[in-house]
């Protein structure tokens, strides 16, 4: 109404009404979400270069409660791209990073990557929601998505696809790695669960809760808590009250560090055994020496005699180069770009089909204790997996946990821990 | 515990999450009831707060670090008034809108370039950590004391608007800037002292959530949200009305955590959008001629 008369009387507090202003903040929303949208810079061969570049897009939190794996995720990236000598086929490597700030902007983003940077493939993703909304597009565009940090079940699950592979571990495998440590074999069965509300949380729930009534186990309570949530104090006086033997949290990233600063606030901190079905180091870094604790299962750990010669190589180059050592988010891009780069040098060939038939063969060797393959059938990188514990006195900047186990155990194959045909329900579609 | 007990200590913790909730929101609230700017940088004051605390720690303790590192970023907010705001007053108050969103960008990713994008540690201090309980009612003594020091602040901040002859000023010129400065009061400087406080404000909101949250280049949007939420509810500009507000959404994340967890993130907005549709200029908001 009288907004634009009133405009620009010389002062501030200039007088405008709060729905016009509201109406205004709206549209720069809308033009900032668009502008992060836009090409970046037009088609990315325009650069007078005389080699064509061999894109392969990155899709990792640039901010968020995962930002620090994203930027950690990167650095992993990098140094495999490093290892290749920045170049392969001859072409120079060029890695275009985007957010994955949510799935919708995800989609738009894998969308992007795909048709204005015209990319050989995709990989990354750490929130599971994100990877669940760009498969259908990588699939849809036929081109290679290697998942390399998302952990919910059904991404080599019910909803599998040809065109997705996944490095991080299913909740599935997590839970079983873990339960038998965390329990203590069957001794400590009254648990509380506070999870994240999205995909990965409540598949975590769901599974860990499966083994652990299957075990004559009681849930004491099962809380969800938002992605994002910063303060938890009302969620740890709900459990506190009902005296749990463990807490066991679908919380990743910061939403990890809030919780583990406010369980000591509170004095619980290695009263009630802590654990999650996935941890990220960085995620105890933040937490500090005296709020970090738990047991949890572990995709790798950059300290501890598990590790491969290939790996302690990787370890050296990354500390060199950023200054600190790789957490398990880096190793796991690390390793995702090195099944990428192998696949494009040993079958001379970008096309998405070629790679794919030859991640489904291939087995790598010397990346951990036992040759490490994708499995044809579902896609999952079939690994050993580890149990850690958070030292009880942790004194080195970043070395927080000690590796107490490695799974499988008891003579089971490392297939059947990641489950039959029938337990995983996976059909894959056909290549073109 | 009885039902009763159970919901009386939730209510506590509500209002102690509520206090941190009105000391985040209130220099915000400030600032745009005197100078009519829509602070989305006030997130990254908040975050420089815990930051600077951070990087003095260790020179000065954590007393040392309680005063002085608000300090500091309200000298920063001040020179920002005076070097970047100031030219925009006046003009579309889209621009200060615009600029303070850019600069909220900007100095997060300062913060990541100076000290990381990985989190840091930050313990309370010794004599503060532990626990009281009385009956049902628990809270921890760190929290105790960032509810004693806002409390404090929030009436020092009232005495100093309703029974100083600055705080006349400062409302006055929040009334009606063109009146004011024809009396003969120096506007443009008061501007740069009331934008100060309120990052002040925001400073000792960082340095007192840095022991509970993660100290994170991100911290900023996870203060911004329901800062604005307790400014829109309350009343833009209202200063008792960001104190209910922001109180009124402790307890209601806290009851809903009880007995709803799934929805705890969405209460706030709902309580917001219910407000507005009941008094669309919020609790205690008044008809201000210029804000019309």
């Amino acid at each position: 109404m009288r907004a634009n008369d009133c405009v620009g009387r010389g002062l501030p507090g200039a007088p405008v009404s709060r729905r016009a202003a509201l109406r205004r903040l709206g549209q720069v929303g809308g033009a900032l979400a668009l502008g992060g949208a836009l090409p970046a810079l037009g088609p990315g061969r325009a650069r007078g270069q005389s080699a064509s570049p061999i894109k392969i897009g990155i899709l990792l939190p640039k901010s968020g409660p995962y930002a620090v794996q994203g930027e950690n995720g990167h650095h992993g990236a990098e140094i495999a791209v490093d290892d290749f000598g920045g170049k392969v086929l001859g072409e120079p490597i060029e890695l275009i990073w985007e957010d994955e700030s949510s799935p919708q902007a995800s989609q738009q983003r894998m969308r992007k990557l795909i048709e204005e940077n015209k990319v050989v493939a995709v990989q990354g993703g750490i929130s599971s929601g994100d990877v669940l909304a760009v498969m259908p597009i990588a699939a849809r565009e036929k081109v290679l998505f290697m998942a390399s940090g998302p952990n919910a079940t059904e991404i080599t699950g019910k909803n599998c696809s040809r065109y997705t592979f996944r490095v991080d571990l299913p909740n599935r495998v997590t839970v079983r790695t873990v339960y038998p440590t965390l329990s203590e074999f069957g001794k400590k069965r009254r648990w509380y669960f506070v999870a994240a509300s999205y995909a990965w949380g409540i598949d975590a729930y769901n599974q860990m809760k499966e083994l652990l009534v299957a075990d004559g186990g009681t849930v004491l309570g099962a809380d969800q808590a938002p992605l994002g949530t910063t303060d938890f104090s009302s969620y740890i006086l709900k459990l506190r009250q009902t005296d749990p033997d463990v807490v066991f949290l679908g919380l990743g990233g910061t939403d990890l560090t809030n919780f583990l600063k406010q369980f000591h606030e509170v004095g619980l901190t290695g009263k009630v055994t802590i654990s999650s079905p996935i941890v990220n180091d960085s995620d105890l870094w933040a937490a500090g020496p005296e709020a970090a604790t738990g047991t949890f299962p572990k995709l790798w750990n950059y300290s501890g005699h598990q590790n491969t010669p290939r790996s302690e190589q990787f370890v050296k180059k990354y500390l060199a180069r950023f200054g600190q050592p790789p957490e398990v988010e880096a190793w796991q891009d690390w390793f995702a770009m090195t099944a990428i780069l192998t696949a494009i040098r040993e079958t001379k060939s970008t096309d998405s089909a070629r790679l794919i038939q030859f991640l489904e063969e291939h087995r790598f060797e010397g990346y951990k204790a036992k040759p490490v393959y994708f499995r044809s059938w579902d896609h999952q990188l079939i690994q050993p997996t580890l149990v850690a514990k958070v030292k009880p006195r942790v004194t080195d900047r970043w070395d927080y946990f000690d590796v107490v186990g490695e799974y499988p155990q008891g003579g089971t194959s490392l297939d059947a821990f990641f489950g039959s045909k029938a337990e995983i329900g996976c059909t894959l579609g056909p290549l073109a | 515990m009885s039902e009763a007990a159970l919901l009386l200590s939730q209510v506590v913790n509500g209002l102690v999450l509520g206090f941190l909730y009105v000391l985040i929101a209130v220099g915000l609230s400030i600032i745009f009831g005197m100078l009519g700017v829509v602070n989305f940088a006030h997130g990254v004051f908040f975050a420089l707060g815990a930051y600077f605390a951070l990087s003095l720690r260790p020179q000065v303790g954590p007393a040392g670090v309680f005063v002085l590192a608000p300090l500091l970023v309200g000298l920063v907010g001040m020179a920002v008034e005076a070097t970047l705001l100031r030219p925009l007053y006046g003009k579309d108050p889209l621009l200060g809108l615009l600029l303070t969103f850019g600069l909220a960008l900007f100095v997060e990713e300062l913060i990541r370039t100076l000290w990381g994008t990985v989190g840091h540690p930050f313990d309370p201090p010794r004599p503060l950590s532990g626990f009281l309980q009385y009956g049902p009612i628990f809270v921890t003594r760190y929290r105790l004391a960032v509810l004693v020091v806002t409390v404090l602040l929030l009436s020092a901040i009232w005495l100093f608007l309703e029974k100083t002859p600055y705080g006349r000023i400062i409302r006055a010129g929040s009334r009606d800037p063109e009146m004011t400065s024809m009396l003969g009061i120096n506007l443009p400087r008061v501007f740069t002292a009331v934008f100060g406080l309120g990052t002040c404000l925001a400073g000792v909101a960082g340095v007192l959530a840095a022991p509970l949250w993660s100290v994170v280049p991100s911290m900023a949007e996870a203060a911004i949200m329901p800062a604005f939420v307790v400014v829109t509810i309350g009343g833009l500009g209202s200063f008792p009305g960001a104190i209910i507000s922001g109180l009124g959404v402790g307890v209601a994340v806290s009851l809903t955590i009880q007995f709803w967890p799934a929805a705890a993130g969405a209460v706030m907005y709902l309580l917001m959008a219910v407000v507005l549709l009941v008094r669309p200029r919020g609790l205690l908001g008044e008809r201000w001629e210029q804000f019309e």
